[in-house]
């Protein structure tokens, strides 16, 4: 080794101590207490919630009202330890894993979809696991896979972002695949989030202006498009989805039997709602009461003031959400926030969307409510990154 | 190490820039305006279509349990149950899973499906073969086969069930409708039907207050169908029916019904025949009955005899017969009244002045009128007015009519409710059927002055006479005297306020006065009770050219100041038995009806001097007295006496004291002597005079006392009917009562 090589050597490892030094004072600020008290809250709410929903159905499959909350409430405190150790973890550490957990969703994606190795629930191939005890979907990990990498790489490209082949290409490569092995499960609804936050976060990562106007216009147009071509029976392919969002009630027995569930629960909470833990509709009416459609038993027992508190509450989560993503000390970091809020709120936004009827049934859970305990956990495993960014935020300069 | 330090960190910057300006337009979008729009349909769903949506929600949420009312009861005046109910099971069959347990081959059953229908046969009295017919339609999981069986019975069919493990045999409880008096009043308290409403009588009229309102209990209910684990529930009370506390009196009810089957049976009434007993001063409906009737608790079931003969003879159908025989002769059908009609045609000519006490009428034995020719029952020749009525002479009467003039009849006629009806508090009453007052002759005026040629109702008929006798108030009749809560709050009573004043006292006195000759001494003599001043008017009535007849008596009591007027009317005798009149037919049951009723309701019997002899008097107790103080004390009561046997003070007597007998009846004391048990024989006593009833009477050791007329001037006189059958055997000293009755009377 040459005196150069040495003393570059050198230069390289003080230089790395040295920002090591600086990241682990920085990642020693505090936690952004805000989005802390917010995520805290919903997981509470959250978790009163989903015992309300939870416990006929729990009663009368099991005996035990209190089954599903149980369950729930493991895996959140599970979840609010892994928050709070990945909180402390300088998240610069996720860059060298970006690649390791692309590479391990796409795996477990595939894994997945072979036969005999997934767990099939209701006609979908989502879940991997050990029994049936500890499952989890695969499209969880890949959420966090395509957000940590795309931050990541993002965050490297600066103005590269701005061509095709940098900018553009890998990044619409990697959604493509990663949305085609979910639509195989079939999961589409996790495919449109994961290729939605995707989308997003290239957007905000600086993609060309104009490829944004193109992409949601696209999008929009191809939605409109299809709608009319479903009405004039040119296109048979989900159909029957579409007719029966337009009007639930032609078939509120049978295909339309959830959606027009979710309505009455919703409809029937007025104002005031029927109090916490009096719905009625949670009474076996309503299928998915504790998962996808817990939002329609919260309106109900809620009513339209304890909906509105519960849907501030996100509101709030997210403004700081993108809040602690502006105040970022770097662009990875900006970029990692943007990616778990994004898709946060989209989630968030397309569950009480299809509860509501506003958008065409799909199955898609609500963060922090709906049982499910290794996506809750996840889910705070993310807020724990955002909150990681939040404590390297630099502190406002004085004067 | 970058080449160009400058550039470098102008890229970053623009980087930066482009990443948190966006970031700031992602916050708005995704932070509020996603949120916006998750808000506004929020609304439309929680505010705007809350009510629909609640709706729905309860419809699916929600179980509804009905809890049956108990329908209220029907009781008399003095609180005897008329009508009443109570729990009962329907029995029923799922052939289906008769089916299924038959061919079980894992558990085989103990029974057989010929077994169970021969058992639940045998229970509940129902043909065996219709319920092995029921067990074929193995489709079916639900044949009644017993509706509304008593709770016995259903006890037994559970331990049939428990003890062979039987299937598809099942019991839903239900109410049944119970009628303690069977046919007691039958056309006056109505039936109901299957399904527990009323179809007629006052079950019908009254449905909406005996019925009451059901209940429901509302409970939330899991889309399993199980109840909620929240508690959730709404609970309507049901609403026990009302009772109703009638006018009529059971007893006073039994003696008419009593009376009536007689006289109807007896003159082999091809109609039927009617009786009506009201309260002469408010209209109250004592008793009300119509012949033939029913069982009530059987009410499909053809009880007279010669409605069923009529069936089996093919002449009309079950259904007709059943119409027929729960038909209220008294109000759903109209007859022509004949003379009873005469007491309105008295009081409105007394009222208007055109007759007075004092008016005499010579009848020739007819009268011309419009160059028609009326006749009359025999050339009367001078009468008083007493006598006229008494004669119920019909040229007098068509005389009194014409003096009255058509407008003033006519009018009378609307004023004493005859177009419109009495309006009883009863379903189906008919109105009269009358001229109309422009086509109104001469002749029909004639007519209508004794009673033809238009038809009212007997109810609508006695309520008129009463107004003529009561000081001239016309009441409505009426039957349910109060209606009573399930808590006991009165919630109707009946308002006595008449409806309109017709004649005035003088006139309603001086009818009472030409009434009371009637049953004194003229065609109503049959009608005479001992002991009571009665009124009364016959009535004849031809029903148009058919030559048949409607025979009737209106009668009132005590004749100067009516308590009760009653009614009998008896639709087309069969007069090839014997002939038929309502003097010589109705008025001696009117009278055996009254004799019994008037002291039942507390009417004090007020004897003259002659009837005093002859009255009733109750046999002292002279047992342990000296046979000296006992002749004294029998002597007190205007008895006589036989003292049989030597002892000193009496053992025994015969009647025991308390005993009610005939005045100047003897008395038989035994003194030391033992007194003898034998047993008497009844004679027969049925076509007597009253003389030479007396005498086989008292040869045969047994007491007479009489009943009925007892104007000795007749010599028509003759005994009808007698309390103890003839060749009974009854204990010597037995009162036995004789109905007398005037054959001559003719009206």
């Amino acid at each position: 080794m040459t005196q150069k090589e040495r003393a570059e050597a050198l230069r390289r490892r003080r230089s790395a101590e040295k920002l090591e030094r600086k990241s682990r004072e920085a990642a020693q600020g505090t936690v952004d207490m805000p989005f802390l008290l917010l995520t805290l809250l919903l997981t509470g709410v959250g978790l009163v919630m989903l015992f309300s929903a939870s416990f006929p159905a729990a009663y009368y499959e099991t005996g035990d009202a209190a089954y599903y909350f149980k369950r729930q409430l493991i895996f959140a405190l599970l979840g609010l330890a892994a928050m709070f150790v990945i909180s402390r973890v300088n998240y610069q550490r996720w860059r060298g894993m970006a690649k390791l957990l692309l590479g391990l969703s796409i795996f477990l994606l595939v894994l997945v979809i072979i036969p005999g190795v997934g767990i099939t629930r209701n006609g979908a191939t989502r879940w991997l696991g050990f029994g049936e005890l500890l499952t989890f979907q695969p499209s969880e990990i890949a959420k966090l896979g395509v957000i940590v990498f795309f931050a990541d790489s993002i965050s490297k490209k600066r103005e590269k972002m701005l061509t095709w082949r940098y900018g553009v290409v890998p990044y619409v490569a990697i959604l493509g695949v990663v949305g085609i092995f979910m639509l195989l499960e079939p999961h589409l609804s996790g495919a449109i989030l994961i290729v939605g936050t995707g989308a997003v976060m290239m957007a905000v990562g600086g993609m060309q202006g104009w490829l944004i106007g193109v992409g949601v216009g696209g999008v929009g147009a191809v939605a409109v498009l299809f709608i009319k071509l479903v009405d004039a029976g040119v296109i048979k392919y989900n159909a029957d989805r579409i007719l029966l969002w337009r009007d639930p009630w032609s078939d509120a027995g049978d295909a339309g039997y959830q959606i027009c569930q979710s309505l009455i629960a919703i409809g029937s909470g007025g104002l005031l709602g029927v109090g916490l833990g009096k719905s009625r509709q949670k009474f076996l009416y309503l299928p998915e009461r504790h998962n996808d459609c817990i939002f329609a038993i919260v309106c109900e027992e809620l009513g339209l003031i304890g909906a509105c508190v519960i849907m501030l509450i996100f509101v709030l989560l997210i403004i700081r959400g993108f809040w602690i993503a502006l105040h970022a000390k770097d662009r990875f970091g900006a970029l990692l926030v943007v990616g778990v809020i994004t898709q946060v709120a989209l989630q968030t936004f397309l569950n009480i969307a299809v509860v509501t009827g506003l958008i065409p049934a799909t199955g898609i859970s609500l963060p922090f409510f709906s049982y499910g305990g290794t996506a809750l956990a996840l889910q705070l495993v993310e807020m724990g990154i955002v909150m990681s960014v939040s404590r390297q935020i630099p502190a406002p300069r004085n004067g | 190490m970058s080449q160009n330090p400058t550039r470098k960190s102008e890229q970053v910057r623009r980087a930066n820039r482009v990443i948190k300006n966006r970031t700031f337009w992602l916050m708005l979008i995704m932070g509020v305006l996603l949120f916006v729009i998750l808000f506004f349909k929020l609304y439309s769903l929680q505010i705007v279509q809350h009510d629909e949506l609640q709706a729905k929600a309860a419809n699916q949420q929600m179980r509804s349990t009905v809890v049956t009312a108990s329908r209220g009861t029907i009781y008399d005046r003095n609180g005897n149950v008329m009508a009443i109910s109570a729990t009962a099971e329907t029995v029923f069959l799922s052939p289906m899973e008769i089916e299924e347990a038959q061919s079980d081959k894992e558990n085989p059953p103990k029974w057989t499906k010929e077994f169970l229908a021969k058992e639940l046969a045998r229970i509940l009295s129902v043909n065996e073969e219709g319920i092995l017919k029921r067990m074929d339609n193995t489709d079916s999981q639900y044949e009644v086969i017993k509706l509304r069986a008593d709770e016995e019975l259903a006890d037994q069919v559970r331990e049939l069930i428990n003890e062979y493990e039987i299937r598809g045999v099942y019991m839903v409880t239900d109410t049944k409708r119970y009628y303690p008096y069977s046919s007691l009043a039958a056309h006056v308290i109505g039936f109901v039907g299957n399904d527990n409403t009323g179809l007629y009588g006052l079950e019908a009229r009254y449905e909406e207050e005996l019925e009451g309102q059901t209940g429901l209990v509302v409970t939330a209910k899991a889309a399993n169908e199980h109840d909620m684990l929240s508690e959730y529930e709404q609970y309507f009370a049901e609403k026990n029916g009302n009772d109703l506390v009638l006018t009529l009196d059971t007893t006073v009810q039994y003696y008419l019904e009593k009376n009536i089957a007689e006289m109807a049976e007896k003159h082999n009434a091809g109609q039927g025949a009617t009786g009506i007993v009201l309260n002469a001063k408010t209209g109250a409906i004592l008793a009300m009955a119509s012949y033939p009737t029913y069982d009530l608790n059987d009410y499909g079931a053809i009880q007279n005899a010669r409605l069923k003969a009529a069936i089996q003879s093919k002449q009309v159908s079950l259904g007709d017969m059943q119409l027929r025989q729960w038909r209220n002769k008294t109000l759903n059908d109209t007859y022509e009244p004949g003379s009873t009609f005469k007491i309105l045609t008295l009081a409105a000519a007394l009222e208007e002045g055109v007759i007075d006490m004092n008016t005499t009428f010579d009848c020739p034995g007819y009268i011309k009128v419009s160059d028609a020719t009326i006749h009359c029952t025999s050339k009367h020749g001078h009468e008083t007015i007493q006598q006229t009525a008494a004669n119920s002479c019909n040229p007098a009467f068509i005389t009194y009519g014409l003096r009255l003039g058509n407008e003033k009849f006519y009018e009378y006629m609307k004023a004493f409710g005859m177009m419109d009806g009495s309006g009883v508090d009863l379903d189906g009453e008919a109105k009269g059927i009358f001229m109309d007052p422009s086509k109104f002759s001469q002749l029909d005026l004639a007519c209508y002055a004794f009673g033809q040629n238009f038809n009212i109702t007997p109810i609508a008929l006695v309520a008129a006479q009463a107004a003529c006798i009561n000081g001239g108030y016309l009441h409505e009749p009426y039957v349910v005297e109060k209606i009573v809560d399930d808590d006991g709050n009165v919630v109707y009573q009946h308002d006595n306020t008449p409806i309109r004043k017709i004649v005035s006292e003088k006139t309603s006195a001086n009818v009472r006065e030409c009434l009371e000759t009637v049953v004194a001494s003229g065609t109503g003599k049959n009608g005479q009770v001992a002991g009571y001043r009665i009124g009364g008017k016959t009535g004849t009535a031809d029903k148009g050219k058919t030559g048949k007849v409607v025979v009737s008596f209106t009668c009132f009591a005590p004749a100067d100041d009516p308590e009760i007027i009653m009614l009998i009317t008896m639709d087309e005798p069969d007069e090839s038995i014997m002939s038929a009149s309502g003097g010589g037919s109705v008025a001696p049951y009117s009278g055996k009806v009254m004799a019994e009723i008037l002291p039942y309701l507390g009417i004090e019997p007020t004897y003259t001097a002659e009837e005093l002899l002859g009255a009733d008097t109750t046999v002292p107790n002279v047992v342990k007295l000296t046979v000296d103080e006992a002749r004294q004390k029998i002597k007190d009561r205007g008895l006589d006496c036989r003292v049989v046997g030597g002892g000193d003070r009496i053992t025994d007597q015969t009647p025991l004291g308390g005993a009610v007998i005939p005045g100047k009846s003897t008395v038989i004391l035994y003194a030391g002597e033992k007194k003898p048990d034998t047993q008497c024989t009844v004679p027969n006593l049925v076509g007597r005079t009253p003389s030479e009833a007396n005498t086989i009477v008292s040869n045969a050791g047994l007491l007479l006392r009489f009943s009925g007329t007892t104007d000795s001037s007749s010599g028509s006189i003759r005994v009808t009917s007698q309390s103890e059958t003839a060749g009974s055997k009854v204990a010597a000293g037995t009162v036995i009562t004789v109905q007398l009755s005037d054959s001559s009377v003719e009206d």
